[in-house]
Formats: C-alpha cells, structure tokens, sequence
C-alpha cells in the first residue's frame, strides 16, 4: 500500500462519550475501485464517512487522503475531494444553476458555464436550473447534491448513502455517474444500509460490526469472512 | 496536586491573610476623610488587581491552548476565569459597600468602578459560555478564543471609559483618594494585602485547576476502561 | 472568495428584517426617552440611534451572517480549497455591507424622529458610522460563528458581543452626538481613535483567530 492511496484508513477509534462506536478500522482504497460499507443504522458508517472526509477527528489512528490527514488536508489535495453527506451543502435560497456556480468557483472548474448545462442536465435538472433549491423535493436535491460533487470531477469520492431519495431512474442515473467515475480513476467509498445489486458496478464490499470492518463476499452472502483486513479491494 | 506544594501555597496564604488583615484594621491609622470605612480599600484595590491579572492569565492560557493543543492549557484558563470571576465580584461588592457610606449611594459610575463592571460581565459570558456548552475540545478553542478577544478588548474600554468620564465627570466625586496615600504605613499595607490576595488567588487557582485536571484524567481512564471492555467482550 | 457575498445579497430577506428591526427599535427609543417635541437633542438621538443599531444588530447578525447553517455548507466550505482567512473577509465584507445599510436608513430615522436637520452635520456623522458597522461587523463575524454552533447559542451572542462592543459604543455614541451638534472635529476625532483602535483589534484578532472557530470538532 503506497501512501499515495487516495483514500485509506489506519486503525481508526472513535467514541462518542463513553460509548466506542469505531473500533480499529482500516481501510485502502486504490483508484478506480469502489469500496460499499454497509451496516445498521447507528452502526459508525456515516461516523466513519466523516473521519475519513477529515470533518471529524479521530480518537485515534489516521485517517488519510491521498497520503494526508483529512483533518488537514493543503488546498490542492482538498481540490480533488468530493463529498456527499446527509446533509446537502446547498444554499436553499439559490437556485440549481447558482449554487453550481458557486461551487464551480470554489473548487476552480474552469469552463464553468458549459459544465454547469451539462451536469443539469445529466442529473435531470435541466428544467429546473433555475428555481430556487428551497422548492425541490428531497430527490431534486439529492440530484444536484450529485451535480455538485462530482463537477469538480474529484479523484476520491466520499458517499453517505448516495441513492437515498432517489426513484429507480434517479438511481439508474447515480449508478451511471458513479461507474463513470470509477471508470475515470476516481477511489470511491460508498455507505448503504444494504448491499446494492447494481448493475455495473463492482464494489468490494464490507460491513460494519461493533465497530470494526468486516469484508463480505461480493454477493452480499452472511458469511463473515473474518475480522479486520487491511486488503485491496479486488476488482 | 502535588500536596507539598499545596501546603506551602496554602500556608503562605495564610500567613499573608493574617499579615493583611491585622495591618488592616490595627496597624495603619484611620485616613483623614473617610473615617473607618476608607479601610475597605485594602481589600477593594488588591481584588481588583487580581482580578484584571486572572483575566490576562485566561487570555496567555487561551493562546498557549490554540497554539499548543494540550487541554492542560484549557484547563488552567477554564479555572483562572472561575476564580477570576469570584474576585470580580468582590470588587464590585466591595466598591458598593464602600460607596454607600462615603457618597450615600450603592453604585457610581467613574472609570475604574465602570471598567469593571465591564471585566464582569465579560468573564460572566465567558463563564456562560463554557456551562451552556458541552465539554468538547471544539468549545475549549471557543472559549480560548472568546478569552484572547476580551483580555484584547479590556484596554480599549479602559481607555474608553475614561474618556467618557472625564467629558462627563461623575456627578460624584471619584475615589481618587486611592492614589493619595500619604502615610507610609498606607503603602505597606497595600502592598502586604496585594501579596496576600495574590497568594490566595494563586492557591484557589492551583486546587480548582487540578480538580479540573483529574477530571479530565478520568475521563480518559473511563473511555480506555470502556474501550477495553467493548474489546474484551468482542473474540 | 467575493461569490460568498452574492451569496448573502441573496439572503436579502434577512437585510429586510434587519433594517426593519433597527427602525422599530428606534421607535421603541422614541417612546422611552420621550424627546421634547421641537427641541433638537443630539445627545439623546445619538444614543438611540447607537441602541437600535446594536440591538438589531445583535438580534439579526447571527441569522444573516450564518445563512449556511441550514444544509451544513459550512461543512462545504471547510472541505472545499477555500482558504479560510479568504472565507472571514468575505463574510466581515457581507456583515458590514448590512450593517451599513441598516445604519444608513436608521439615521434617516433618527433625523426625522428626533427633529433634527438634513444638513452637513450628517456628514460628519459618515466616518463614525462607517467605523462602528465595520467594528460590529467583526466582532459578529467572530462571535457568530461561536455561537452558531453551541447550545443556545442565540442567548449568548448578545451576552458576549454587547460587553465587548462597550468601547465602541461609547466612542460611538459619544463621537455621534458631538457631530450632530456641531461640535469642532477635534472633539469628534479623541472618540474616533479609539473606534479605529477598536476596529483594528477586532478585525486583526477575527481574521487570526477565524480558523480556529470554524473548524470542526
């Protein structure tokens, strides 16, 4: 595992108060491959997701993208960082377009303007560009909150339970974004609450239990194949 | 704590109180004008020294905390406010006692009374600040910063309020007699109690800083307890 | 990063009720302090004046100011390349802009409540109120973002921001009142330099310090 792995995780502890909820987590994500965690609700996956976008610090352990600490991450590095959470970082009282505007200019897309038609309309927003995001529906705003991750085109994508919301076109869609990146190099860690039969994609998959990582076989199968593994996802 | 020094700290204090107290009220003569009550200004002058330096010291431990990152820093800022606070209101108390008899009323508003209303209600937001707020090292740089930005402010309102003063001078005459010490004897009691009250500021600082520090060490003794249990439970 | 300012420009409803706040506030002086018909008190217009801008200002900076609270942008903008001192000046660059505005029409009031005249007097009036919304615009800046994210928070913006704006109050007020009656620049100048002293604290103190709040935990 080299240090320029775009995602990676090293024994990762995390308590909130006395309750531990990661445990001594590791993980590795090289490009082009895509990591799904799934796990109960209150399992520790969006906690994890958090650590390893450097919004939250560790108890202990590292939490590195691209070689670097999350938490303190330069500017180039955090360039190249996409991230969609629970919460969809779009400014309610501006519309579609706006926000992709701003965000353009925050993570310097060059070429804004055709970028921002483009991905409006590939995320099917084309006709509502320009009403304010206060008005849309939550599947709406997990559309543009999409858009607005991977208009930067990151090359490490972190997802918070990127389908939710989403009707089955809508899924379809995301599926087809996310294999594009993939398939562009980007190093991808999803979260579900299930394994997802999508076609297409090929994730390694693992799942959260008591607060450690434990890799599941491809079919989404109850066999636990083990306690903590450090290992590349296999393709 | 270290006990021995907790003893010497606390011997000393008790030491100088005596010293203080006995120079108070036996040993230096009654001041012309104010009679018995002018006596209150040796324990009035050194409350206020200690309490605008406790201020400054919530400050420097506010600093070094951001720089450093060690809550030991946290913690001696968070105990320096608390005492700080309860000499504050001495002041204040003291400086109303005080004013009633000489000038028949509870409270005037010249410059040095004025200012530390001011320090008073700072340290009160401080205060409010740390009780209203949970315990996490995101609230400590809070409240490290609230108290590098107030100890910044103090001079500019020192200089502000006797501005305002001297353009409106209090309708009753200011307690200038502070500075007309004529009698030797005045200075040496002033001087004995500023020691005095400084040493007990010191000791009530050092025993609530180190409640503060074995709190915090327990606290991190109960998540590795927990820690170890949730690992020991586990395979 | 000025596309933060066209950010809070959107958030116009806020500015709306900001202002109004201001306005009504000084309404609310007018009843309290009761000026004399016919008699031009400047004095006391300072005053009331200075108490709606900090009260409106205290009560308002904090919604106007953290707009991204709603959808966790400020999370956004923490990832994001943004450089974080970038991110303070714009927002100080939003909070005075509003606060200047709502400064502009509370003297408009302030003239017409109080009697007073619309003549160069107010002119003089221009550097102190400039100073006051850039040193309130600082100190909110800072404070807001503390306060934005700790329990009851909208208690303690006003616990902590009107002690620390005591001096600019003061020489505010003070430096108001002698432009309006007209007193020599000499007089206003002393209360001037302890509002550019002010300023240069808070602006200085929130630009360094700015990184440390806005972090997350």
């Amino acid at each position: 595992m080299t240090d320029a792995a775009p995602i990676a995780a090293r024994g990762l502890f995390k308590s909130f108060g006395a309750a531990p909820v990661l445990r001594g987590v590791d993980l590795t994500v090289a490009a082009g491959f895509a990591a799904l965690i799934i796990g109960r609700n209150g399992a520790g996956k969006s906690t994890l997701l958090r650590i390893l976008a450097g919004l939250w610090s560790p108890d202990d352990g590292a939490a590195l993208l691209f070689g670097e600490p999350s938490a303190a991450l330069p500017p180039a590095a955090r360039r190249r960082v996409g991230l969609v959470t629970h919460q969809s970082f779009l400014y309610p009282n501006l519309t579609a377009r706006e926000n992709l505007e701003f965000f353009c200019a925050l993570y310097g897309v060059a070429g804004a303007p055709e970028q921002i038609a483009r991905w409006l309309e590939r995320v099917g927003l084309a006709v509502a560009a320009d009403d304010r995001v206060r008005g849309f529906s939550r599947g709406m705003e997990q559309r543009l909150t999409l858009a607005r991750a991977l208009i930067h085109r990151p090359a490490a994508l972190l997802m918070d339970e990127p389908f939710a919301a989403l009707d089955a076109e809508g899924v379809a869609m995301a599926a087809a974004l996310i294999g594009e990146a993939l398939a562009g190099g980007c190093a991808i860690v999803l979260t579900a609450h299930q394994p997802l039969a999508i076609a297409k994609l090929e994730f390694a998959l693992y799942e959260i239990v008591r607060g450690r990582l434990v890799a599941r076989p491809a079919d989404g199968g109850a066999e636990p194949r083990g306690a903590i593994d450090p290992r590349q996802p296999a393709a | 704590m270290n006990k021995i020094a907790n003893l010497w700290l606390g011997g000393l204090t008790g030491v100088l109180m005596t010293a203080a107290i006995y120079m108070t009220f036996v040993y230096v003569p009654t001041e012309a004008d104010q009679g018995i009550v002018q006596r209150i200004f040796y324990f009035h002058v050194p409350c206020a020294w200690v309490a605008f330096g406790a201020f400054g010291l919530v400050a420097i431990a506010g600093i070094f905390y951001l720089w450093l990152g060690q809550p030991v820093w946290d913690d001696l800022g968070y105990a320096a406010a608390e005492i700080g606070m309860v000499f504050c209101t001495l002041v204040l108390v003291t400086g109303s006692i005080w004013a009633k008899p000489i000038w028949s009323t509870w409270w005037t508003w010249d410059s040095r009374l004025t200012t530390t209303l001011i320090l008073w209600l700072l340290y009160g937001g401080y205060l409010m600040l740390r009780a209203m707020a949970d315990d996490t090292p995101q609230v400590a740089r809070f409240a490290a910063v609230i108290g590098i930005v107030a100890a910044a402010d103090v001079p500019v309102v020192i200089v502000s309020v006797r501005l305002w003063r001297t353009i409106h001078p209090a309708v009753l005459v200011t307690r200038q007699g502070g500075h007309g010490l004529e009698d030797p004897r005045m200075v040496a009691t002033l001087l004995v109690a500023l020691a005095a009250f400084t040493a007990l500021f010191l000791w009530l600082l050092m025993l609530r800083f180190a409640t503060l520090r074995m709190r915090a060490r327990l606290g991190a003794i109960a998540r590795g307890l927990n820690l170890a249990q949730a690992a020991a439970g586990d395979l | 990063m000025r596309k933060d300012l066209r950010l809070e420009l959107r958030g116009g409803e806020s500015l709306v009720a900001l202002v109004a706040l201001s306005l009504l506030i000084l309404v609310v002086m007018v009843f309290a302090l009761d000026p004399a018909g016919g008699v031009r008190d400047a004095a006391t217009a300072a005053g009331a004046l200075w108490v709606a801008l900090i009260l409106a200002g205290v009560i308002g900076s904090s919604r106007v100011l953290l707009a991204e609270r709603d959808n966790g942008c400020i999370r956004a903008l923490i990832a994001s390349p943004l450089d974080r001192g970038a991110l303070y000046w714009a927002k100080l660059t939003a909070a005075f802009i509003f606060m200047a505005i709502a400064e502009a029409a509370a003297i408009v009031l302030m003239v017409l409540f109080f009697n007073l005249d619309f003549d160069w007097r107010l002119m003089r009036m221009a550097p102190v109120i400039a100073l006051g919304a850039l040193g309130f615009a600082a100190l909110a800046t800072l404070l807001a973002a503390i306060t934005g994210r700790v329990r009851a928070g909208d208690m303690l913006l006003p616990l902590l921001a009107i002690p620390l704006f005591v001096p600019a109050l003061i020489a505010g007020v003070k430096a108001s009142g002698a432009a309006l009656a007209g007193a020599p620049f000499a007089a206003i100048a002393q209360w001037l330099k302890i509002l550019v002293a002010f300023d240069v604290l808070f602006v200085s103190a929130g630009s360094l310090l700015f990184e440390y709040v806005i972090g997350e935990e």
